[in-house]
């Protein structure tokens, strides 16, 4: 396979963190407002955040899962992976809205939590946030390291180091700040690329002539646009984690902070636009694949792109390609980086430790030795072959026990401390059952998994159209869902462990935090939350956090 | 799905990659002369 040589690879990472340092630079504030390294000033523009959104959530991973997706499922496969990833930007922004109008001044959602409930609810939010950043963080290392042994003669371990040194050393100083700017230039060079190379590897297979005997090649459910076998197997379980992803990762809460609040819709779906297009496009890669009969290099599906690349591309669209994964890795790296920091200062020092007397100084000093640190621990688990992205199974878990608890949260005043806290721990108990088969998945076990999982599907369902439509529709789609798909999940969800754990995880949450909020005679004055809730640190005068549009 | 179709649905992606990235381009030019007008910083 066509290899990088080692000074081009030199030269292409210098060039790559070293212009994305210079930018940094151009923002650098020798003292740091610590909001400001947090969420920028609240009122972050359009063009901005939604370039900086979409360099977030198109990492590593999702380039290559989207080609295995298509490598393995065929012509429904990329959409399969993308399409719901894409959702998860999108199925949030209502949301967002309502969480900034609640609290404009959050840095955190946990932080939210704190003034909502208190500090069980909090922290367990939190710790589910830190927890994935940490796997985001170390997956996007892991990904350096293998795409510098595949496509340089470096060895796994330089392309670590380089990675997560390049990556700190543009960050460090104004977290947030750097991370989002630096996004933008990281996206340009990821989105023309990916408009490049799809086209460019599609006419050099042959193009529109080869299709007919590309196609020819494909199993009759690779070549089924509607397949359920994709459906079941990625597109479901993927489709019911569309709400816990986006409430569980702090990197989306983040720019909700600090995009200005009147840009929050047309920022997500643009951001919505972008991901599905650079994901979904490089998904064609892993069909292209399949159909020219490729065989991944060492049955490793994360080869399939480079090795692609290698095989169709000249020289120089490999180095815009390898420029291209960099990009990726960087923008998503940067902003978990940025998410833990924010996190540690927010909700570990900021409520916890300091209860509310926060000095800033030391408050920064937090956030940076948390970058450090969270950096030198994803490197360490990268190079130590620990695979912890099989830790993402019980965090996905957590995070679909968390959506009914924290969306609730922000609407319904009868949600308590208990009922927060014991849902999301009930549910966490039956999601290991169901997902692990702790109990053999038959008779009242699993008609009680499946009755919880239709409950969990029509939960996912309602809540999207609750975001996008209202109370009303909500409710209505909620119901119509529930009903239809109960018998539909009677006697055959039982067979696919990992969507039923998903949607069991949904449903038990929903019954449990329902049941005691409703045993309880509590109710809750929202308007609180906006004065609990406050900047750590005031601003220069003359420098107002929201400009006069957004405000109106 | 025919060979046009799938050809369309193969290309239409990397199109709205392309689209896409020039209406992020024009906004955040928008954004930098915004901050400038304002004198202050973009982020």
């Amino acid at each position: 396979m066509f290899q990088l040589s080692a000074v081009t690879t030199a030269l292409l990472l210098l060039a790559f963190y070293g212009f994305t340092f210079l930018m940094t630079l151009s923002i650098r504030e020798k003292k740091e407002n610590v909001d400001g390294f947090m969420v920028s000033n609240g009122a972050v523009g359009f063009g901005i955040s939604a370039a900086s959104m979409t360099a977030t959530w198109v990492w590593a991973a999702s380039l290559y899962a989207a080609a295995s997706s298509g490598y393995t499922y065929g012509v429904s496969g990329p959409i399969h992976y993308g399409l719901w990833g894409a959702l998860m930007i999108l199925c949030i922004y209502p949301f967002g809205r309502h969480f900034r109008r609640v609290a404009p001044k959050a840095h955190t959602l946990a932080e939210v939590m704190h003034a909502r409930h208190g500090r069980s609810s909090q922290l367990i939010l939190a710790v589910s946030n830190i927890v994935g950043s940490v796997i985001s963080l170390t997956a996007n290392f892991t990904a350096a390291g293998a795409l510098v042994e595949i496509l340089t003669p470096l060895s796994f371990l330089h392309g670590v180091l380089i990675a997560a040194v390049g990556v700190l050393c543009y960050t460090l100083w104004s977290g947030f700040r750097a991370s989002v700017l630096t996004d933008f230039a990281q996206l340009v060079a990821m989105m023309v690329a990916a408009a490049l190379i799809v086209p460019m590897v599609f006419f050099a297979t042959g193009g529109i002539g080869a299709l007919d005997q590309g196609v020819a090649t494909l199993t009759t459910e690779q070549a089924n646009f509607f397949s359920g076998e994709a459906f079941l197997e990625q597109g479901g379980p993927y489709l019911a984690a569309v709400l816990a992803y986006a409430i569980g990762n702090q990197t989306i809460a983040q720019r909700l902070f600090a995009v200005r609040q009147d840009r929050i819709k047309s920022t997500f779906i643009t951001a919505t636009l972008g991901y599905a297009g650079t994901v979904i496009g490089l998904g064609m890669l892993g069909l292209l694949a399949v159909m020219v009969g490729l065989q991944p290099l060492n049955g490793d599906m994360n080869n399939i792109i480079p090795q692609m690349a290698s095989e169709y591309l000249s020289p120089v669209m490999v180095g815009l390609l390898f420029i291209m994964v960099i990009g990726s890795l960087s923008s998503t790296a940067d902003s978990d980086l940025a998410a833990l920091s924010s996190l540690v200062m927010t909700d570990i020092y900021g409520k916890n430790l300091a209860r509310g007397k926060v000095n800033p100084r030391t408050m920064l000093h937090i956030g940076r030795i948390t970058m450090v640190a969270a950096t030198a621990l994803g490197v360490m688990f990268a190079v130590s072959n620990f695979n912890i992205l099989d830790l993402l199974v019980f965090v996905g878990a957590l995070w679909g026990a968390l959506v009914f608890p924290v969306i609730a949260s922000f609407y319904w005043d009868r949600i308590t401390n208990r009922a927060f806290t014991a849902s999301v721990l009930v549910a966490l108990v039956f999601f290991l059952v169901a997902r692990f088969e702790l109990l053999p998945l038959t008779g009242v076990v699993a008609l009680v998994m499946e009755i919880a999982a239709a409950i969990g599907a029509a939960v996912v369902f309602g809540f999207m159209a609750f975001g996008l439509f209202g109370k009303r529709v909500g409710f209505s789609v909620g119901a119509v869902a529930g009903v239809a798909l109960l018998p539909l999940i009677l006697g055959f969800l039982r067979d696919y462990p990992t969507l039923l754990g998903s949607l069991v995880s949904y449903g038990v949450s929903t019954v449990v935090c329902v049941a005691i909020s409703m045993a309880a005679q509590e109710r809750f004055d929202f308007s609180v939350i906006d004065q609990r809730v406050t900047e750590f640190q005031m601003r220069e005068a003359g420098t107002p956090p929201e400009p006069v549009e957004a405000a109106r | 799905m025919s060979t046009l179709v799938l050809a369309a649905y193969i290309l239409v992606w990397p199109a709205l990659t392309a689209v896409v990235l020039a209406v992020m381009c024009s906004a955040v030019v928008k954004d930098y002369r915004a901050a400038k007008k304002d004198n202050r910083s973009v982020v």
